[in-house]
């Protein structure tokens, strides 16, 4: 029998004091870029320890050789430059890419195969390769360069896409691109759903989609023609009003639904039972063979504690709910 | 023709110099007091208002810098409404923490007058204040409390009339309202929100009122909100050029803000590029009543092309007076 509500992670974690050390002797020229990548080895290495421990099913690496998930690929592509820090929130900055010309991969050929195969030779477990879509690093980055917004969506799906290949290449069997910009302009729903099918075209791995802060509303029932396989959206930060939204219209049978049940960006703690409440309610729209269970986003602006105690939660309330309703 | 800027600033500076990011971090470490914090914020509100009069501009606000987003005054001044979770601000990789409304509301005060009459006295240039509009505020707000929406917008209101009694002493000349909301939905029904704000703008207020539509196409709007008592309008023509040829053909009977410099890019505007969209606009309009500004707050954009927007402004006005 297989197993059911299946648990993963998103995407980033939290870098540990060590690593934060590490980064930022780095870029002050006081330790080697061997130096920096036993470091982020190490801290990668926690992660998978921390996964281990909990029973989680899917494994994530944890994000440890990237500051962002779209100036990461903005630093290794060509045709990008970086920006002094912009806010997204509270003091959280990022270095928002600029593109200045024709963005292609250079020498980053399967830039990021080497920190996938590090940490699957970490565990048995399954572990997901992890890619931004094309449509987010377009939206996140200033473009002073292409005339409009689709010719860098389309160049950038094509890059993403050998990206893709490259990580089922080495054998990824779960291949996640995240697009949580999608829903900023529903106008703008084909085009990101275009540029994902370049992505995916012809990929045997599972392909995942993970989407958070999104305006739903506006972009279903079409985000269900998204060609990935599974659809992951975040749901505890506003109260699991996304289900009752996702209750309108029946669950298309070829997806599956990863949902988001501890929120990313407050300190407390959520409860077991409130966690519990939210998969059980998911449960009445989406088929138990199509439910997944993972935090609403990657994990990296919470504390390292924070981090743990927020998936040892959502581990707990998952088992709870399998041995309650006789679930392996 | 006179130039303006529209909310936030980067509150962090191109090179070196007071740092509000830093200085933040410091403090959550327990290497600043509360009053080394609230010092580096008030010197980096100097810097703001300080390039507000290099660059010769004719109104600033304080670039926002002790604001953690457009809701914060608002929120702490309102009783029953808290920060709740971080909310996309529409469609940008940008979060605010979304009003959520737990009872009725009521004016308590006191932050924003504050926080308006340190600007006012800080800044050689006239300061004015945005806060979010009605619409947009109950768009990105949370009830957990009103039975319907139109009490919760009465009471919004009043509050809101409130608000800018208190300010009118405080020293700023303008109270903006940002309405992203109905730039962005031109379903909203256009009745309801010119009663709305029919309603806010009381004619016994001294303080100058104007509405911004960024993020989306005004036109829809222009007939009902041009018929309001605000003083100005502020467009967004990067949003929605084809406004430009609309205020080139109707004269409003208030001043026009035309949103030029674009506040989410990076690439800078060519003076004489921006010269040729203004030209017909100001003859249409009379130069004493066109402003030019960025299409919406510079926090969007990072500091040193934040700075030369601001600085690309004097350009502009010393060609066009040229």
């Amino acid at each position: 029998m297989a197993k059911h509500l299946l648990t993963t992670s998103v995407g980033s974690f939290p870098k540990p004091g060590k690593l934060i050390t590490a980064r930022s002797q780095f870029r002050r020229g006081q330790i080697s870029l061997e130096q920096l990548q036993q470091a982020e080895e190490e801290a990668t290495r926690q992660v998978i320890a921390l996964q281990e421990e909990l029973g989680i099913d899917i494994f994530v690496h944890g994000e440890m050789e990237r500051g962002d998930m779209v100036a990461y690929f903005a630093e290794n592509w060509q045709g990008f430059s970086e920006s002094l820090p912009v806010r997204s929130y509270g003091n959280r900055y990022y270095r928002k890419p600029i593109v200045e010309n024709v963005v292609a991969l250079g020498d980053s050929v399967g830039l990021t195969v080497k920190s996938w195969q590090k940490a699957s030779q970490m565990t048995n477990k399954p572990v997901k390769g992890m890619l931004t879509g094309p449509y987010t690093i377009c939206d996140w980055s200033f473009n002073a360069y292409y005339p409009d917004r689709r010719s860098l969506v389309m160049d950038l799906a094509h890059l993403v896409h050998e990206e893709a290949v490259a990580l089922e290449n080495a054998g990824a069997q779960y291949i996640q691109i995240d697009e949580p910009a999608i829903s900023t302009r529903p106008e703008e729903l084909d085009l990101a759903i275009e540029a994902m099918a370049i992505v995916t075209k012809g990929l045997r791995a599972k392909t995942i989609s993970h989407i958070c802060y999104g305006d739903f509303e506006t972009i279903l029932p079409g985000l269900f023609d998204l060609p990935v396989d599974q659809l992951d959206l975040e749901a505890a930060n506003q109260h699991f009003a996304l289900l009752d939204l996702l209750g309108r219209y029946r669950w298309p049978k070829s997806k599956e639904l990863a949902l988001g049940v501890v929120d990313v960006h407050t300190h407390r703690i959520e409860s077991v039972d409130e966690v519990k409440a939210g998969i059980r309610r998911a449960l009445e729209i989406v088929p138990l063979d199509n439910l997944l269970i993972d935090p609403d986003c990657g994990l990296k602006t919470r504390t390292w504690e924070e981090a743990e105690q927020k998936l040892r939660v959502m581990a707990q309330a998952v088992q709870e709910v399998r041995e309650e309703d006789g679930l392996q | 023709m006179k130039t303006t800027v529209m909310g936030s600033y980067p509150k962090i500076p191109a090179g070196s110099g007071p740092n509000v990011r830093s200085a933040i971090q410091r403090f959550e470490k327990g290497l600043l007091t509360p009053s080394q914090l609230f010092d580096t914020y008030s010197q980096v509100i100097g810097r703001v208002v300080d390039l507000a009069a290099e660059a010769q501009l004719d109104r600033t606000t304080d670039g926002q810098i002790r604001w953690y987003d457009l809701f914060d005054p608002v929120v702490r001044d309102l009783d029953n409404v808290q920060s709740a979770g971080l909310i996309r601000l529409f469609d940008n990789n940008f979060y605010v923490r979304h009003p959520l409304i737990t009872g009725r509301l009521q004016y308590q005060g006191g932050t924003l007058a504050a926080w308006s009459r340190e600007a006012a006295k800080r800044s050689p240039v006239p300061v004015k204040v945005a806060l979010p509009g009605l619409f947009t505020f109950l768009e990105l707000a949370e009830d957990k409390s009103y039975a319907n929406q139109d009490a919760l917008l009465a009471d919004l209101i009043d509050v809101m009339r409130l608000t800018v009694k208190h300010l009118e002493d405080t020293g700023i000349v303008e109270l903006q309202w940002d309405e992203p909301a109905l730039a962005r939905n031109a379903t909203l029904s256009q009745n309801q929100v010119e009663e709305a704000y029919r309603a806010l703008l009381d004619p016994g207020i001294s303080l100058e009122q104007s509405i911004a539509l960024y993020w989306g196409k005004s036109s829809p709007w222009l007939e009902r909100l041009s018929a309001l008592p605000f003083s100005r309008i502020y467009f967004d023509a990067i949003s929605d050029p084809s406004i430009l040829d609309v205020l080139s053909q109707t004269a409003l009977p208030m001043d026009v803000g035309v949103g030029l410099l674009d506040a989410r890019n990076v690439r800078l505007e060519e003076p004489r590029e921006v010269l040729h969209h203004l030209e017909p606009i100001i003859r249409r309009q009379g130069a004493s009543k066109v402003w030019i500004h960025p299409n919406c707050g510079l926090e969007f954009l990072p500091p040193d092309r934040a700075e030369q927007k601001v600085r690309l402004l004097k350009d502009i006005k010393t060609l066009i007076n040229a």
